[in-house]
């Protein structure tokens, strides 16, 4: 008997989810273009070649020799020369170039005369990463040109020039980014954004297609369809839906590990089983959302609310051990944080699957929370009533 | 020339009616006020208090130390007294440290070789190894930045040591004979919210405002499948007439908002606020009327009050990364520089970070502004013809049905 209901439950929401463009939108087209849009826009891995320019106000050979070395870099472009600090600061607020090096005048008189000239340079750090790689090429030239000026003087006072260049650097630390040794902003970001743009249309999809039959006045039809059973009713909406979903998150997978070679350094069932469970987790969070609020239009508002707070709260880019606590605590509501984690120890880093236990177990938490609150929810399904 | 004032003062007559019309709509539709005035301002304050700490400290690393010498000991000291790291424990040997690692204790493990001590005292290079856990770019780029401190700090010292020992004048054969100074524009602590902060002002501007316009766009859609085709609640005017007057709507109930959201948030969080105002509240305006007119537009893939999120919401996280906030628009194909082209946010937010952090008056940002205009028009045209053909033809039905 009841079996009977669940498949009709089940053909009911399959009906509904091919019925409506909006769900072919929302669950196939928009993870997928996303998808295509994060890796073919950061297709080059890292923004090299940032435009940038230097001011020469002492021309004389040390300082072109400078400049030479800032042009074979190849973190910055020296697009432009500019003549002042003025016109430097003009272009670099217009947002031609992002940063300028700056060599004094007497340069080349000062630092072979002992006297200590002072290289300057700017770097536009309202745009974050390529102020970041700016810097660090113009640190390297600076560095290396006075490392340069200090061989010349050691080798000039009589020491072998073997032991001058330990002499200029006497330690050096080798850094290993382990993982992500190109630092690729495509590994970086896709890995986590196109999760977290799923685990969102997930969740706004499931709380809207329950909203919908409640607004349209169906949903104590839908509900004696399944038997009176919310359960039963849920999981014939429900399921279908995860089932396109998972589907998607893992052509979605397959595309970056598969198709564009991300590193996965795990074997793949393991971030199979992580979108999996996302996907389901991403359901019942919005299920719980849905039980909890008692208009159901705001809990579809509510749904993308967080949904968008989740790219910042789930700390893909600023780590939740140095925001303040009672903001950073929030991070462990959201289901894409622990895919995030999962994704971080298995397939960036590879580690065994036993360290990320509590990952997969806290996805499977979501799953059970909504299970108590499904009277209320029921409650409201016979009440019917939709407040615009 | 009579008609002509009478037409004209009728248009400005409806106009009004239309402006009025949708401040009552505004106000009387908790969905739209959700957006127009809670996510305004409630998110700039959300948002803020996440990337508020700004900088990341003392990330932990786990240290194995195999050359257990005075020097490496000396290392380990100067790299715990970094902003960056923390020194969080020592290990034994690399396998233990990789447990710590798994267990997500530290982040990074530092491995100084048994050799490091020896090798610096026969004035061979010392080499240490750094592992960096590569989860966060942030992470990566502080503990960069603090052992390129460390490295050039400790080479410095062992320098002076070394020729001391030769007996040359140290001061001047190995003192730097170059000074080099770095001066961060825009945002001088190099602080994360100090960075994202200003972008993600504007784009709350813009899509607020789109949840909003599309929600009322649909609200109207939906009174008009449940009234036969007429929505009792708006006033029947000319497409022209309709986008501007709701438009006045909107932009009046902006202007307010952006001094909060623009002025007030970057002072209460002392965010970079070094440009005059009065200029970015100009540079703001057309952003604001293009993003009026878009709204708009793109009502016509909005049905439903509900679908108007569904369709919205991830938007954001796309014109987020298409402004080049993220990813610099340079390295974009022409493809995502053309879509960008063509969301105002792109240029609001260039323009505004440029005035709001680096201080650039509001004739330097030309290009953005003049785009912001085009796009405005651009727009206008586009929601005048999407009016024009959504309307249902009222006024020959009901001269029919009188």
């Amino acid at each position: 008997m009841k079996l009977t209901y669940l498949k009709q439950a089940l053909a009911d929401g399959l009906h509904t989810l091919l019925s409506r463009k909006i769900y072919l939108v929302c669950l196939i087209i928009v993870p997928l273009a996303f998808t295509w849009f994060f890796i073919d826009m950061m297709d080059e891995g890292l923004p090299l070649k940032v435009p940038s320019g230097v001011v020469d106000l002492d021309n004389y050979q040390l300082s072109r020799q400078v400049t030479r070395s800032l042009e074979s870099s190849e973190l910055v472009d020296i697009s432009q020369k500019l003549e002042s600090y003025h016109s430097a600061m003009l272009k670099v607020r217009s947002g031609e170039i992002n940063g300028f090096f700056m060599i004094p005048e007497n340069f080349q008189r000062d630092a072979i005369g002992g006297r200590t000239p002072t290289v300057t340079y700017y770097c536009n750090l309202t745009y974050f990463v390529p102020g970041s790689l700016m810097f660090k090429g113009f640190k390297t030239t600076a560095v290396t040109t006075a490392g340069g000026l200090v061989q010349t003087n050691l080798v000039a006072a009589g020491i072998p020039s073997s032991l001058a260049s330990t002499t200029i650097q006497p330690m050096t630390m080798q850094i290993q980014a382990i993982g992500n040794p190109w630092m690729n902003y495509n590994y970086y970001l896709t890995n986590s954004f196109v999760p977290g743009i799923i685990a969102l249309m997930v969740a706004l999809v499931t709380a809207y297609s329950i909203c919908e039959e409640i607004k349209r006045q169906r949903s104590r039809q839908w509900l004696s369809r399944a038997g009176n059973s919310i359960v039963v009713a849920l999981a014939g909406k429900l399921i279908p839906q995860a089932i396109v979903e998972i589907a998607i998150g893992l052509c979605c997978q397959a595309i970056m590990y598969g198709f564009n070679h991300f590193p996965m350094n795990c074997p793949p069932s393991h971030m199979v089983w992580a979108m999996v469970l996302l996907v389901f987790a991403s359901q019942a969070f919005a299920l719980t959302i849905c039980c909890l609020i008692t208009n159901l239009r705001l809990a579809v508002s509510l749904c993308s609310l967080t949904g968008i707070l989740a790219f910042s709260l789930a700390a893909f880019s600023f780590p939740v051990s140095s925001m303040y606590p009672p903001i950073g605590i929030f991070s462990y509501i959201l289901p894409v944080r622990y895919y995030f984690l999962i994704y971080i120890d298995q397939a960036l880093n590879g580690i065994p699957l036993y360290y990320s236990r509590t990952f997969y177990a806290a996805l499977i938490v979501f799953l059970l929370v909504p299970l108590p609150l499904l009277w209320r929810l029921k409650r409201r399904m016979q009440e019917q009533v939709y407040l615009p | 020339m009579k008609r002509f004032f009478k037409n004209i003062s009728q248009g400005a007559v409806t106009l009004m009616k239309v402006w009025r019309r949708e401040y009552y709509l505004v106000f009387h539709d908790a969905g739209v006020m959700l957006f127009f005035f809670f996510l305004t301002v409630a998110y700039p304050l959300v948002y803020t208090f996440i990337y508020n700490p700004e900088i990341v400290e003392n990330i932990p690393i786990a240290v194995v130390d195999n050359s257990r010498s005075e020097e490496s000991r000396k290392l380990t000291r100067m790299i715990d007294a970094t902003q960056g790291i923390e020194v969080w424990d020592y290990a034994t040997n690399m396998e233990e440290a990789h447990r710590m690692e798994n267990n997500h204790e530290v982040y990074g493990i530092l491995e100084i070789p048994s050799d490091y001590a020896r090798r610096i005292g026969r004035q061979e290079q010392g080499v240490v190894t750094f592992y960096c856990e590569m989860s966060l770019l942030l992470r990566y780029r502080t503990c960069l930045t603090a052992l390129t401190d460390v490295q050039l700090a400790a080479g410095a010292d062992i320098r002076q040591q070394t020729l001391d020992m030769i007996g040359l004048p140290a001061q001047e054969m190995g003192g730097m004979p170059i000074e080099s100074e770095a001066l961060m524009l825009g945002d001088p602590t190099q602080g994360f919210a100090s960075f994202i902060m200003p972008g993600v002002l504007v784009l709350i501007l813009q899509q607020s405002m789109l949840l909003g316009i599309t929600m009322l766009a649909a609200g109207i859609k939906e009174r008009r499948r449940r009234n036969g085709g007429i929505d009792p609640e708006s006033i029947p005017a000319g497409p022209l007439t309709t986008i501007w007057g709701k438009t006045l709507c909107y932009i009046t109930l902006y202007l307010p908002i952006c001094v909060y959201v623009l002025d007030l948030v970057p002072i209460m969080f002392n965010l970079p606020h070094i440009g005059d105002f009065r200029e970015m509240y100009l540079f703001i305006f057309p952003m604001l009327l293009a993003t009026a007119f878009l709204g708009q537009t793109i009502s016509v893939f909005v049905t439903e009050r509900e679908s108007s999120m569904l369709v919205i919401v991830f938007t954001s996280v796309v014109f987020l990364f298409i402004s080049g906030l993220t990813w610099p628009r340079y390295a974009m194909n022409s493809l995502w520089t053309w879509v960008g082209d063509a969301i105002p946010a792109t240029w609001g937010i260039e323009g505004f970070i440029r005035m709001n952090s680096n201080g650039s008056p509001l004739w330097e940002q030309s290009h953005p502004y003049m785009m912001l205009w085009l796009l405005c028009a651009i727009y206008m045209v586009t929601a005048w013809l999407v009016t024009h053909f959504s309307t249902p033809r009222l006024r020959p039905r009901l001269a029919t049905r009188s």
